[in-house]
């Protein structure tokens, strides 16, 4: 375990050493702020609108169902949230074993006492740690919409849980895909192309007939992210998350060990 | 903490390959090497630049495994009991394998935990490093910021900080300038009988004033391998090299 929290540790360090931390957090915190606001705006504007009496009054039963803060600013914020992280992820995970590489500092690793599963388990669980940070600097601005519209804190946590789901998945296709390059940009560019062919397959569904357009639909991150939107979470769900975890685990051990035999 | 080595009496632990090969593709880097470091012996591997010495060094420390045969470090198999060998191992690599964004403390701290060292033991190691690798007044500072002499040193002490029995420095002087070359000299001159020191150079004085027994790898073939005196005493350290290119090819 010694070894394995120094390399945890170090892989923090390494992060938050390069501005690219700090930008993606701000990234984050930003883009929900804009978004959120602009959401509200519009919001303002539409409750405004149905709710004006010709008398310059206010007439709350005017006001039709869907316009309420939870379908028109809290979901598509957090859906905005999702494409925001699909933006950014890539760039927290493209460094992380692609940089080791091209500086060739994957031998000091590899001669200490964290075996090649340890390095991989190590270096997954920091970035799983900096995606929890993203999500906490886009925690203020839904938190209030959803706790401001009544939706309770059950509905709240599901959405986190979604986020912070989608953020493992979208990183640990970053984390693969730079296991596989000593080049970032390569990881990078790769990293998105996965991530963005795989967050909805719908478009693909209308060539693929009824045999393997459920099936694809099945792969795509974004209906099973939206459940978590709606406040509903299945356990089937989870593990599909946690499957892109165990596959890019698997994956980056693999090029580990590939590389001692190359 | 970290697993203890079967050190020998005067210090150090045996390194021994038999009919060592590696291959790249259809290039072949070590080609049938068969050499026994003795526990406790400063031994020099030397050869022209691609000679085979990086990758003799990467399978003794595991890093790459062998395409045929074998090769124990305190006859352990690297690629089987590859922790218990790390533990044993201090490896300084040929270009400074550093992390630039961490400060020197920092990089030093975390090379001790991944060799096993936590609590009051990573400390002790890290202030008898600092201070035995005269880092103390950089030991606040970006590793990418220190001179190529400083991230030399900092590669030396961070293979120092688990105390262990046998060292692997592959070209410790390279781009160093006279003084920092005599600095390193004198630190691996210390070693002298205290842990096995397993030298790859390219650099003939540096291997008559560090080692008492060499290897000449050329081509990835061992060439020469005897005592450093009787193997580089006479005759044009060149023609050496030219030589034992010929009798490879």
């Amino acid at each position: 375990m010694i070894p394995l929290r120094a390399l945890v540790r170090k892989e923090l360090a390494s992060l938050f050493g390069s501005p690219l931390a700090y930008l993606t957090l701000t990234g984050v915190a930003l883009v929900t702020a804009l978004i959120f606001f602009d959401h509200l705006r519009v919001y303002n504007q539409i409750l405004f609108l149905y709710s004006s009496t010709s008398l310059g009054g206010f007439d709350a039963d005017a006001i039709p169902d869907f316009v309420n803060l939870r379908d028109q600013v809290f979901l598509p914020v957090m859906e905005t949230l999702g494409l925001t992280l699909i933006g950014l992820v890539p760039l927290v995970t493209m460094r992380v074993f692609a940089e080791e590489r091209a500086r060739q500092t994957d031998e000091l690793l590899q001669t200490t006492l964290l075996s090649p599963t340890e390095i991989v388990l190590g270096k997954f669980a920091a970035t799983f740690v900096f995606v929890a940070l993203l999500l906490l600097a886009s925690f203020v601005y839904p938190a209030a919409s959803i706790l401001r519209a009544g939706l309770g804190l059950e509905h709240l946590a599901a959405v986190y849980l979604g986020l912070f789901v989608l953020g493992l998945a979208l990183a640990s296709i970053g984390l693969a895909c730079s296991a596989l390059t000593a080049s970032q940009l390569v990881a990078a560019v790769s990293a998105y192309a996965v991530a963005f062919v795989f967050y909805d397959f719908s478009w693909a569904t209308t060539f693929t007939g009824e045999t393997l357009g459920p099936l694809l639909d099945a792969l795509s991150l974004h209906p099973r992210f939206g459940r978590f939107s709606e406040g509903v979470v299945r356990v089937a769900d989870l593990v599909y998350f946690a499957g892109y975890a165990v596959v890019a685990f698997a994956v980056a051990r693999l090029s580990l060990e590939q590389a001692r035999v190359r | 903490m970290v697993e203890q080595a079967n050190a020998a009496p005067n210090g150090g632990i045996a390194v021994e390959a038999r009919d060592l090969v590696r291959r790249f593709g259809a290039r072949v880097a070590v080609d049938g090497v068969t050499l026994r470091v003795e526990p406790g012996e400063a031994f020099g591997l030397l050869g022209a630049n691609g000679a085979g010495k990086t990758t003799f060094i990467r399978l003794v420390t595991g890093y790459l495994l062998p395409s045929a045969g074998s090769v124990r470090v305190d006859g352990l198999s690297p690629a089987l009991a590859a922790r218990a060998v790390h533990a044993r191992i201090g490896y300084v690599a040929e270009t400074s394998r550093l992390y630039p964004e961490l400060r020197v403390r920092g990089f030093l701290r975390f090379v001790g935990g991944a060799r096993g060292l936590a609590g009051e033991a990573l400390d002790a190691a890290l202030a008898d490093a600092l201070e035995r690798f005269e880092l103390l007044a950089v030991a606040g500072r970006l590793v990418g910021n220190l001179s190529k002499g400083y991230q030399q040193r900092v590669s030396l002490a961070q293979a120092f900080l688990h105390d262990p029995p046998l060292v692997i420095v592959d070209e410790p002087t390279a781009g160093l300038d006279p003084l920092q070359q005599a600095e390193v000299r004198d630190v691996l001159a210390s070693l002298r009988g205290r842990r096995t020191l397993l030298l790859c150079t390219h650099d003939l004085a540096e291997a008559r004033a560090l080692t008492s027994r060499v290897a000449i790898l050329s081509r990835g073939r061992l060439v020469a391998c005897g005592p450093t005196a009787e193997v580089l005493g006479a005759g044009d350290p060149l023609a050496l090299f030219r030589e034992s290119a010929r009798e490879a090819s």
